[in-house]
């Protein structure tokens, strides 16, 4: 029988609560010495993914990480069997021990900021010219043209990075007291400014909150995407790297339901 | 059906529209299909070399800014990167690949360009 795996969560007894995953089945714990793998029986693997289907497992992730820490496992992973389910619970068993008391208490949230590329790039611009440049002198070369163009652009681009950077390091002053771990991405695309996760005590949530607002109002120019709270997607570390997983048993272990896919649809997956 | 997390913003659109163009530009997967396996490969071997050049341009630029390179070497330097440049349009062209298309992702590294 294959088993639809949810993900690792710190207690070894039976959930309580009736939840229902995939296809409609029951949703279970399967017992490791002290903590369990939460599942579901599926026939088949997931023909089609939908949005339906994405939304299924995050439901059932988000139930469990109300009562449990959880380690979230990427969706569509599938085991053949109970046994193998336990040899990958063996192999990796202090990996999930250290992630679950890393985690104990903490929530993830997402914060992306969009702003203005072109605008500051047009400010830039202004402020470049008005200053005296030591660019190289232009003359009738082709190629000294050339470099003189991509120099110009470089400028552009450094004092582009460095206001970006500014901005990133004002927020880390106000989350830094509030976050006990952090992924920044910064200018995944010109205007996506910042892509990050926090991850933030239980106890912090409303401190953390509040310390985005005061960014908000503080720039009010740029547009914000705050997210969460989320179980902690993108901050489980698997030091082992092999065990005893195989290809054909899904390997993709941990991984996120990102919230961009939520956001997206599931044609993005 | 989401039973905790929530996701506030007063610009949805345009939120997906820059999550959906920093994801359009890098595939998961190399496209190994047999009609597109040369393309493919292209696309990955340009990658490279647009890596490569960009460094060598950005290394340029740096000893502009520093004030290391003699008019000569800017003039040497310049013919040679516009040549490349000018070489990588002319492969990117009979590929049909685009700019942005030149990327790969390296998960948890994050993208190489």
């Amino acid at each position: 029988m294959k088993l639809y795996l949810y993900g690792i969560i710190d207690s070894s007894n039976q959930i309580e609560e009736s939840i229902y995953g995939l296809e409609g089945t029951g949703v279970y714990n399967i017992p490791f010495c002290d903590i369990g793998a939460v599942v579901s029986e599926i026939n088949q693997p997931i023909q089609e993914v939908t949005e339906g289907t994405v939304l299924e497992h995050e439901a059932v992730v988000e139930k469990l990480a109300t009562d449990f820490t959880i380690l979230p496992v990427r969706f569509q992973t599938i085991i053949d069997g109970r046994d193998n389910l336990l040899s990958m619970m063996q192999s990796y068993y202090k990996d999930f021990k250290d992630n679950l008391e890393r985690l104990h208490n903490k929530l993830e949230f997402g914060i992306k900021v969009i702003w203005p590329a072109d605008k500051i790039k047009e400010n830039i611009i202004k402020t470049l010219k008005k200053g005296k440049q030591k660019n190289p002198e232009s003359n009738n070369s082709q190629s000294k043209k050339f470099m003189t163009e991509k120099f110009e652009k470089y400028k552009i681009d450094k004092e582009f990075q460095t206001k970006a950077d500014k901005f990133i390091k004002v927020m880390e002053i106000f989350f830094s007291k509030f976050a006990a771990e952090k992924k920044l991405r910064k200018l995944k695309t010109e205007n996506l400014l910042l892509d990050a996760v926090y991850l933030v005590e239980k106890s912090q949530e409303s401190n953390f909150r509040e310390a985005f607002e005061h960014i908000k109002s503080g720039q009010p120019s740029l547009k914000y995407l705050f997210s969460g709270p989320w179980p902690a997607y993108n901050f489980v570390i698997l030091s082992k790297q092999s065990g005893l997983l195989t290809d054909s048993q899904k390997t993709d272990l941990l991984d996120k339901v990102t919230q961009d896919q939520m956001l997206v649809g599931a044609d993005s997956i | 059906m989401i039973a905790n997390g929530i996701v506030e913003t007063e610009s949805p659109e345009e939120f997906i529209e820059e999550i959906e163009k920093a994801q359009d530009c890098l595939p998961k997967k190399i496209d190994a299909n047999p009609k597109t396996v040369e393309k493919g490969l292209a696309k990955l071997v340009l990658t490279l070399i647009e890596l490569i050049r960009k460094l060598l341009e950005k290394q340029a630029m740096r000893r502009v800014e520093a004030g290391s390179l003699s008019d000569e070497e800017i003039e040497k330097v310049g013919e040679t990167l516009m040549k490349l440049e000018n070489k990588m349009d002319e492969l990117k062209g009979i590929f049909g690949l685009k700019d942005e298309e030149l990327n790969l992702n390296l998960g948890p590294l994050g993208d190489l360009m």
